[in-house]
């Protein structure tokens, strides 16, 4: 296949909207799993790192502390954001 | 299909180190039994977390959109 036939200017407008939407859906995608990478590797640490290994299952105690983590790192990232915000207002 | 492959990679990468923090404090000349028995535990586990992360993320999303 040729290259240069693969340039959005040879796609109709229809396609190019697919095609755009199509990759700005890829683009959430991996920031999603970007974002649960980090949030698991955090919460690892705070709720499961530090425990003795037992078993490869999860306790119920541990899936709490997962939950509460996850929960209160977006929080403090809206937090981060809103106070920032306030600051940039003056 | 390209992240994907992206996302395992990183994933392997992660669970390399946190296991091998948690598992292996004193590096001897081969891994011991109770090592890798620790490490299979360990890599279920991480595999465990990442799922419950994950699901626990998107309910956040979906009850609190703002939070993306």
């Amino acid at each position: 296949m040729d290259p240069s036939s693969l340039s959005l200017s040879n796609f109709d407008e229809k396609d190019k909207k697919e095609i755009q939407q199509f990759i700005q859906n890829e683009q959430q995608k991996a920031k999603f799993q970007e974002n649960v990478h980090s949030l698991t590797a955090i919460c690892w640490t705070r709720c499961i790192a530090g425990n003795k290994l037992t078993g490869p299952q999860i306790d119920a105690t541990e899936a709490t502390c997962l939950d509460n983590c996850v929960n209160r790192f977006i929080d403090t990232q809206k937090a981060v954001i809103s106070q920032v915000e306030k600051m940039g207002a003056h | 299909q390209q992240q994907n492959v992206e996302n395992a990679r990183n994933l392997i990468h992660k669970i390399n180190t946190s296991c091998f923090e948690k598992c292996v404090s004193k590096p001897g000349s081969d891994l011991s039994q109770v090592e890798e028995k620790c490490i299979r535990y360990c890599l279920t586990k991480y595999l465990s977390a990442w799922n419950k992360v994950s699901a626990i993320y998107i309910a956040r999303i979906k009850s609190d959109p703002s939070s993306n």
